[in-house]
């Protein structure tokens, strides 16, 4: 292990003392994203991350995450650094700006290492769909196993150990089920808490910003560096941060948590139903009230197409501008229709345009009250089930994902319960747009399992509180392929 | 809701400005099909039409006015910087009017 292996504390203690530098952390982080087969990056930005880190001299005692190095999900604007969101159809376009949250992690002199490959446009979850092709798990060095999308290089490098951190943004549950898949902490702030401005929007009523840690206080750490209003972001909230760490040594004793019935019964792998019985019963010993109550199945059923309607109808209209003209590669063409044709014909990976289809058909005229409205007044359905049973209980708690990351080869039944359901349910943080953080449950076969915790809005700290006592249930702090571990479960 | 044929999805394609190949309209027309079940069962939810339709979130705060101040946030050679067809400082498209 090395300082790159420990906490964003531990890391900057070793910073202050002068036991490491930002340029011997920077270099050891590029050495390892050069290292890494799971094809985890876009671009590793070695030339610009030593030129960066050799300016950090003096450490800034007050300042956590100076000197640290992190990688961003490439769909997040870097001024000057190329940023295609893993799609044909942006290859070559080079922001003029950063998003806000570069440009924090930037004012927080945080060292950007790499961009990291996504699933296209950021519309899949298996991240085998982006230009470079599929990222794979770091826990199987056989790369049969996916890591989970569409945030896949992001969770891949810090899996693997290159970096203590990395952005990635979440839509349906893109941050927080390849943690599950990666044995990662992985949050999705409250809809508003984080800026957006500079992030390529997908469907905006549903994106958030999202990040992988490999311990809960890192996880809040960077939610007190992000958060807050911005202007650029008319959807940001104004409602004040908090010190989101504030909470870390809160006892469960009294906590109410609700484990959704439908999402436990649909799985059929005894392990992982095993492991979260116990965890269950570790958190009722220390005298959290925690019950298992029903949602609703049709609700429950209903989450999946609910999801593909919003977020590819909303995607549709968003990537419209994507035409080749002012930016992405330009074909030519007899009329400007036909340079458009071209660019988006040649651009679009046909997944992508099968989605973008399904969006476009759904805003017809003819259609909408058939397919978009009615999306959209499910939501409201799902979203007042959601709030009804967080005025009840302090959080819901369910397993992240039905299993360990499935093979990229698996043939997978989408109609199936386990699917619909326990696939699935992570979007009702997107729905609802609150605080839903993933965490390590424990291994099974040597690949990590992950449970979820959702809160009511703004109410991350009280969030991290319960993660952190959990984390110290599992002893699953750090969890890495650097740092292996089982867990007490 | 209009019936999904082929044809209707190659006319959204090209509405959207591309166009797929034969197999991936096939792929599509049968995941529309699966999707419209979905969508019709969610149809029978009891009660599901009272409910407003849900665009966002939360409210969004944003009934605040910025100062009105003139700038130009980009300069002409940034605007053009990403563009792959320029010519004397302005994208340069096909003859529009002959």
């Amino acid at each position: 292990m090395s300082y790159l292996d420990c906490g964003i504390v531990a890391i900057h203690e070793a910073l202050v003392a002068k036991k490491t530098t930002p340029l011997e952390l920077a270099k050891e982080a590029l050495a390892r994203a050069k290292a890494s087969q799971d094809n985890a990056f876009e671009k590793i930005l070695e030339k610009e991350a030593l030129e960066f880190a050799s300016t950090l001299i003096e450490p800034e005692a007050d300042n956590l995450l100076w000197g640290i190095p992190f990688v961003a999900k490439d769909n997040f604007s870097t001024k000057g650094i190329e940023t295609t969101a893993s799609s044909n159809v942006l290859n070559g376009y080079v922001p003029l700006f950063d998003a806000t949250v570069i440009a924090k992690l930037k004012a927080a002199k945080c060292v950007l290492i790499g961009k990291s490959t996504m699933d296209e446009l950021a519309m899949g979850g298996t991240g085998t769909t982006g230009h470079k092709g599929i990222t794979y798990n770091p826990y199987d060095p056989t790369h049969t196993r996916m890591i989970g999308g569409s945030s896949c290089g992001s969770a891949a490098a810090v899996a693997s150990g290159i970096v203590p951190f990395a952005l990635g943004s979440d839509t349906g549950d893109s941050v927080r089920k390849p943690a599950s898949f990666g044995g990662l902490v992985g949050m999705k702030p409250t809809w508003g808490r984080v800026s957006r401005y500079g992030l390529f929007p997908f469907a905006p009523s549903l994106d958030h910003v999202g990040f992988f840690t490999r311990s809960v206080e890192d996880s809040a750490i960077l939610l007190n560096a992000l958060s807050g209003r911005d202007d650029m972001d008319f959807t940001s909230s104004f409602k004040p941060v908090e010190d989101y760490t504030g909470d870390l040594k809160a006892p469960l004793k009294g906590k109410k948590i609700a484990v959704l019935k439908e999402i436990v019964d649909s799985i059929s792998d005894e392990h992982l139903l095993g492991l979260f019985a116990s965890s269950v019963e570790k958190m009722k010993q220390e005298g959290a009230v925690v019950e298992k109550i029903s949602f609703g199945m049709d609700l429950l059923q209903s989450v999946y197409a609910t999801y593909i309607v919003i977020s590819c109808a909303e995607a549709t209209s968003n990537d419209a501008n994507l035409d080749g003209i002012k930016f992405g590669p330009f074909y030519g063409g007899k009329t400007y229709q036909e340079v458009m044709f071209n660019a988006r014909t040649k651009g679009f990976s046909e997944l992508i345009k099968r989605r973008f289809v399904i969006g476009s058909f759904a805003l017809m005229r003819e259609n909408q009250e058939d397919l978009f409205l009615r999306a959209q007044r499910n939501r409201a359905k799902i979203v007042e089930r959601v709030n009804q049973i967080l005025s009840d209980y302090d959080f819901i708690f369910v397993p992240a994902a039905p299993s360990i990351a499935s093979r990229l080869d698996g043939a997978s039944d989408k109609l199936s319960n386990e699917y619909l359901i326990a696939d699935n349910h992570l979007a009702l943080g997107n729905f609802a747009g609150l605080p839903s953080l993933t965490l390590p449950l424990g291994m099974e076969n040597g690949l990590p399992l992950g449970i979820n915790f959702m809160g009511r809005a703004f109410a991350e700290k009280e969030l991290y509180g319960v993660a952190k006592r959990f984390e110290e249930i599992t002893g699953l702090e750090g969890l890495s392929t650097v740092n292996e571990k089982e867990g007490n479960l | 809701m209009k019936e999904i044929t082929m044809d209707v999805l190659k006319d959204a394609a090209h509405r959207l400005l591309f166009t797929m190949s034969e197999k991936e309209y096939e792929t599509l027309l049968e995941e529309f099909g699966i999707l419209a079940r979905q969508m019709e069962k969610i149809g029978e939810i009891q009660g599901l039409e009272s409910y407003e339709p849900m665009t966002f979130p939360f409210p969004c705060e944003n009934s605040f006015l910025r100062e009105d101040v003139p700038s130009a946030p980009l300069n002409r050679d940034e605007a053009l910087a990403n563009a792959g067809s320029k010519e004397d400082g302005q994208i340069k498209l096909p003859k529009v009017v002959g």
